[in-house]
């Protein structure tokens, strides 16, 4: 019913298209792109991520905007004196006497340092100096109520914004960057924030039927971000082991099957195709989604070393290469019908190289990068 | 002065001095070609919020920068400190302007912490019924928005008003039967207002309607057992259910040991086979669990086929 290539990805006209695809977004963007201003950082992070973990030279290619990339470090003195620091997701947002800081930015601007330092010794020398205001922000960001994250200050405070979500991406993104800045063991990150409170919140996101969500209702991505973020504090054992296995099926089973019972839905269920064969969906009943390929692989890389046994990885890499893949433009798309974009882009090439064994799911980096880096 | 809800006009900000934004520096990454209307308007931006002036001109201004750029997290937040200091007993018209920029950005999710802030802080007279219009437009227009159903979640325990939530939930699973959203919020519904024994039972019975109207789904599946789970957890119960999930499997053999997928017979649901293959299994009725995850692995459900056969492993270990 589905044809199963196992393609040599990248492949080299493939790649080159792909490489220009993502080269473009660093290059002069059009007056469309300026509601993307205030988060430029997002863009400069999937561009040069997706070339890193394409092999791409980026570090030499691009290392003389690491000075461009630094400005956008800044600090905020509160009332009390104390000196927080952080980047802002675009230069524009540097304004006297505004606290901007954004915990999101924060850590696509360290991963950016990644791919452009040359050594250990250089990142280190780069981080030195930002590493304790950064460790003083992502401090104010937690909530004193339920022990979650939010991603932005009050912009006179240093305070939580009170306008500001929190949420399993902010808990992953600080405990994250927490990591990067050097924070290995349980008392390395007991001393920077609340581990026993943000524990409490990620065990209040299970949901019943396996997986993390708000509410109750289970979403690949804040799946994604509770497992990862366990694993990098070295805490997964806190998870049941029954909770555990109800997780590991639930994530399989998001991997839509155009095939046996599952296709008696077609023509039923409107957010069903047979031919998303192979691919992974976020929720129950959704269709398949780039993206979800990479929440889900990761979500099960971070529970079981057999992961590769229990999933159909072969298809999940055809779903991508030959069905959201965009052989005409470069860069993937969200399904077969979006245009590519350069968020789906970058989890597509992050999913395909986690099946290869050559990304690091939990910091959403290339193993090239974390070992490079001792991470 | 001007009203904080009036149109924006440039004329009214001729003795501000702008903090232009930055552009054209050696080695950037992503330049964008800012229009001039943008370069006009974050330029003022800037400069408000440096000298943090707390005006209607100031609450124009963030209304205008929002509908450019949704995702300036701190024009959001000083448009917030503005509401508090000097609007705050209008918050019918901030909620009618609020409305429109989430009519307009349904993808985005500051609109509805936003809205809670409102809530939160400043609501101490609202009820939920305010808050219904536009979640039941932005659901009904996206009958499966994440960030919409969790601010309702959010927005019913808050009010404690649960008097609107079963007949919405039925109207969006009569629409779609497989909104999994939907049939999650029933659930939730369910836990919060403690249902008597009655009750569950209708519930029951609702759901395994839905099921035989299509017994591939699993949020309905899902919804069942969870209605078990939670509110009849006495074993004796599930003789029941394995009744009704073996209608959906009947003519299939569990006593025999399948060999090819040739040689088995149509089912109408994997989850209903699913179901008895762990109800068997945590019976003590290993051989019929083993055939049943055999059957699933061999043709109902075979893009899963190793974990089918790593669960039988588990049963002979």
């Amino acid at each position: 019913m589905v044809n199963v290539s196992r393609g040599n990805w990248p492949m080299d006209q493939g790649q080159r298209k792909l490489v220009k695809f993502l080269e473009r977004h660093l290059g002069l963007l059009p007056v469309t792109q300026e509601g993307n201003d205030v988060n430029k950082l997002a863009i400069v992070f999937y561009s040069l991520e997706s070339l890193s973990a394409l092999d791409e030279l980026v570090c030499k290619k691009y290392h003389p905007y690491k000075s461009w990339l630094l400005k956008h470090y800044t600090t905020w003195v509160d009332a009390d004196g104390r000196e927080l620091g952080g980047f802002v997701g675009s230069l524009n947002l540097v304004i006297p006497g505004v606290n901007s800081l954004s915990l999101a930015n924060t850590l696509f601007a360290l991963v950016c340092l990644l791919t452009l330092c040359e050594s250990y010794e250089e990142f280190e020398n780069t981080v030195a100096p930002l590493r304790k205001p950064i460790i003083k922000f992502i401090k104010c960001c937690q909530l004193k109520s339920n022990g979650a994250f939010v991603s932005v200050l009050n912009y006179q405070s240093s305070e939580p914004s009170p306008v500001d979500h929190h949420d399993l991406r902010f808990c992953y993104i600080a405990v994250s960057i927490l990591y990067l800045l050097g924070d290995r063991s349980i008392s390395d990150f007991q001393r920077h924030i609340n581990v026993g409170k943000l524990m409490e919140y990620i065990m209040a996101q299970r949901c019943d039927v396996g997986g993390f969500g708000e509410f109750g209702e289970p979403h690949a991505g804040y799946t994604s971000c509770a497992l990862s973020a366990l694993k990098l504090l070295g805490q997964l054992d806190q998870l049941p082991n029954t909770y555990k296995e109800e997780t590991i099926f639930w994530l399989l089973s998001r991997q839509t099957s155009g095939e046996g019972c599952e296709f008696l839905q077609e023509g039923k269920n409107e957010n069903y195709d047979a031919l998303d064969h192979g691919g992974f969906q976020g929720r129950e009943n959704k269709f398949a989604d780039t993206c979800y390929v990479f929440w889900c692989l990761n979500s099960l890389q971070c529970l079981t070393p057999e992961w590769t046994q229990f999933t159909r990885t072969d298809l999940a890499r055809s779903f991508l290469q030959s069905r959201t893949q965009n052989s005409v433009v470069g860069g993937f798309s969200k399904n077969d019908e979006d245009d590519p974009d350069l968020y789906h882009t970058c989890l597509a090439i992050a999913g395909l190289r986690l099946t290869e064994g050559k990304f690091n799911g939990e910091l959403c980096i290339p193993l090239a990068l974390s070992d490079k880096f001792r991470l | 002065m001007t009203d904080c809800y009036d149109e924006f006009n440039l004329e009214d900000y001729a003795d501000v001095e702008p903090l232009p934004i930055v552009t054209g520096l050696k080695d950037e990454l992503c330049q964008i070609m800012y229009s001039e209307e943008y370069k006009q308007l974050m330029g003022l931006m800037r400069a408000f919020l440096s000298s943090n002036e707390l005006t209607p001109r100031a609450m124009r201004l963030t209304a205008r920068v929002i509908a450019v750029a949704p995702a300036f997290y701190t024009a959001w937040n000083y448009r917030f400190n503005i509401v508090v200091a000097i609007a705050k007993d209008r918050l019918d018209q901030e909620f009618q302007w609020l409305d429109e920029v989430t009519l307009n950005n349904p993808k985005n999710y500051q609109i509805w912490s936003y809205r809670q802030a409102l809530v939160e802080n400043l609501g101490q007279d609202l009820t939920l019924r305010g808050d219904l219009p536009i979640m039941d437009m932005m659901l009904d227009d996206d009958t499966k928005n994440y960030h919409v159903w969790s601010y309702r979640k959010w927005a019913v325990l808050h009010f404690k008003d649960f008097t609107h939530e079963l007949s919405f939930v039925d109207k969006l699973i009569d629409r779609d039967v497989y909104n999994n959203s939907a049939w999650n919020h029933r659930m939730f519904y369910m836990k919060n207002v403690s249902p008597d024994d009655r009750t569950i039972d209708e519930e029951i019975t609702y759901t395994k309607n839905k099921i035989e109207l299509v017994p591939q789904n699993i949020s309905s599946w899902n919804y069942l057992r969870g209605l078990y789970d939670h509110f009849k957890p006495e074993t004796g119960h599930k003789g029941e259910l394995l009744k009704f999930a073996g209608g959906f499997i009947d003519a299939l053999d569990l006593n025999a040991t399948a060999d090819s997928a040739e040689s088995l017979p149509e089912i109408e649901s994997s989850y209903a086979l699913e179901f008895l293959a762990s109800e068997y299994a945590t019976e003590g009725q290993l051989q019929r669990a083993k055939n049943a995850y055999q059957c699933l692995a061999l043709k109902y459900d075979p893009i899963r086929g190793s974990f089918w056969n790593y669960k039988i492993t588990t049963l002979e270990a």
